[in-house]
């Protein structure tokens, strides 16, 4: 499964997001996330992903506009965390 | 001044999650304390409590429980059938003449409970992301505000065992002072978790477990009563305009007459009879011409060895020769002590006590104690087709002592 299809999956069930409307040009505030049901999406990202979003509100605000900003900055995270394990 | 009518009561008990359930457990004399089920509560050396059977999935989505301590949880579903038994408090009303004051001691103590667990025993370093707004006091009223859009003050008080007492004795007298027109006022408490009780067993204050049978654990003004029996829920009420109540054909249920508040500033525990009375006389000052029509008190009534006899000896001091002709009860021998919510629970219980003319019972009152020698309606609860006001006493851990009037409609 991609990062994208997880994100979909993890949005569907936990955040009772239409399926539909889950496309990865979708904006967070088409979506109907704001900056408090970000914080706990967060949350459970980084719990399924194994990873730590750094906590930089403007950095992620900077970055992340879209589902599919969403899914390639949780690629970037959990490659950086790869990188970083001891072989 | 205003009149200022309750026009709706909602409830979240261990007597039932409706007013209609609890008032019908308490004329029964039916207990809710038993033993307790929860994370580490093996550890407990009391391990009863007054638990509120509650599905929060039944009220809430997925989503917005993962918001709301069970504590705002138990006061947004009290705050909602107060407002629906209103019949249309809040329509037409002017939200900026609508505002919320809830009581409650402890908050979101669940919430604090989980995040510490999470903390020291799973030592995990990451805490829920919504646990400050969960855990913060005044979460219950904000969300009420929030649900039914009220723009008017937002308060919550917190004075131990009689913050819902003064949150109901102060909404009143915004609304009799003409500031607000509506008002939903009460209180909420959960503090039935490992790291609450825990506490309250090291203050050396709550009943142990009754061998034969819990739910008699609680046995205020009887002589073999040993301590408190800590319980959770939440009771609002709508306060309301009483000429704005009437020409709208409001349900009135009763009418708030009399509030009475008055410290001890003498000791952080130890109940005063100076300060006890003091406060009652205030209450009935204000109820004025109520105070002479008073049939029934609801209690503050414990079951510790301290507070029953100051209270019963306050309460001689006040109506002197008349107290032996007062109903008094604890009905905190049902639904135990809710703390924060303890004084709207039991202001909730004498109003349908005045609005179906029947006064609840103390139960476990077994063996007469010469220090509490008043009519403690110990053999069940008792017709009182005449009854026309009720006073309902709240003392608390730091000295305020509030007092509530309520008149029949």
């Amino acid at each position: 499964m991609t990062t994208l299809e997880r994100l979909q999956q993890m949005l569907t069930r936990d955040f009772e997001l239409q399926p539909g409307a889950l496309v990865p040009g979708a904006t967070l505030e088409s979506l109907d996330i704001d900056s408090l049901r970000m914080i706990e999406i967060l949350f459970s990202v980084e719990e399924a992903f194994g990873i730590s979003v750094p906590a930089e509100p403007a950095e992620l605000r900077a970055r992340v506009h879209t589902l599919g900003d969403l899914a390639g900055y949780i690629d970037e995270l959990v490659n950086a965390k790869a990188a970083q394990a001891p072989a | 001044l205003k009149p200022v009518a309750v026009t709706g009561v909602g409830v979240v008990s261990p007597l039932g999650n409706d007013a209609a359930s609890l008032f019908a457990a308490l004329c029964a004399g039916r207990s809710g304390v038993r033993r307790l089920a929860g994370r580490s509560f093996e550890r407990l050396q009391v391990g009863i409590g007054a638990p509120v059977d509650f599905d929060a999935a039944a009220h809430f989505p997925a989503a917005r429980v993962r918001m709301l301590d069970r504590v705002s949880q138990f006061a947004l579903c009290a705050a909602s059938q107060a407002i629906a038994a209103s019949a249309g408090a809040l329509e037409a009303v002017d939200p900026r003449r609508a505002g919320v004051f809830i009581g409650t001691g402890m908050g979101g103590s669940e919430t604090a409970d989980d995040g510490y667990h999470t903390l020291y025993a799973e030592h995990s370093d990451r805490v829920k992301p919504y646990s400050v707004l969960m855990a913060m006091n005044n979460a219950p009223a904000a969300w009420i505000a929030l649900d039914h859009r009220l723009e008017g003050p937002n308060l919550t008080y917190s004075t131990a065992c009689s913050s819902s007492t003064v949150a109901i004795g102060e909404a009143a007298r915004r609304i009799a002072s003409g500031e607000v027109d509506v008002m939903v006022a009460g209180g909420a408490e959960a503090p039935l978790t490992f790291g609450t009780l825990m506490a309250w067993e090291a203050l050396r204050t709550l009943a142990s477990a009754d061998a034969n049978d819990p739910s008699a654990s609680c046995r205020p003004f009887s002589r073999d009563r040993n301590g408190l029996v800590l319980g959770e829920g939440a009771a609002i009420v709508v306060l309301e305009d009483g000429a704005r109540a009437r020409a709208r054909g409001a349900p009135i249920m009763a009418e708030i007459t009399g509030y009475g508040l008055f410290t001890d500033a003498s000791h952080i525990t130890r109940p005063s009879i100076a300060g006890q009375a003091e406060a009652m006389r205030r209450a009935l000052a204000d109820a004025a011409d109520d105070a002479a029509a008073i049939g029934y008190i609801n209690a503050h009534g414990t079951g510790t060895a301290a507070n029953d006899g100051v209270e019963t000896a306050a309460i001689k001091e006040v109506f002197g020769a008349r107290s032996r002709a007062l109903a008094v009860s604890s009905t905190k021998s049902m639904h135990g002590h809710l703390l924060g919510a303890a004084g709207a629970l039991e202001l909730v219980a004498s109003v349908l006590a005045l609005a179906h003319g029947r006064i609840p019972p103390t139960i476990n009152l077994r063996v007469p104690d010469p220090e509490c020698d008043l009519d403690y309606v110990a053999d069940g609860a008792r017709e009182a087709a005449g009854l026309r006001a009720a006073m309902t006493n709240s003392f608390a851990f730091g000295g305020t002592n509030a007092v509530l009037v309520a008149r029949a409609a």
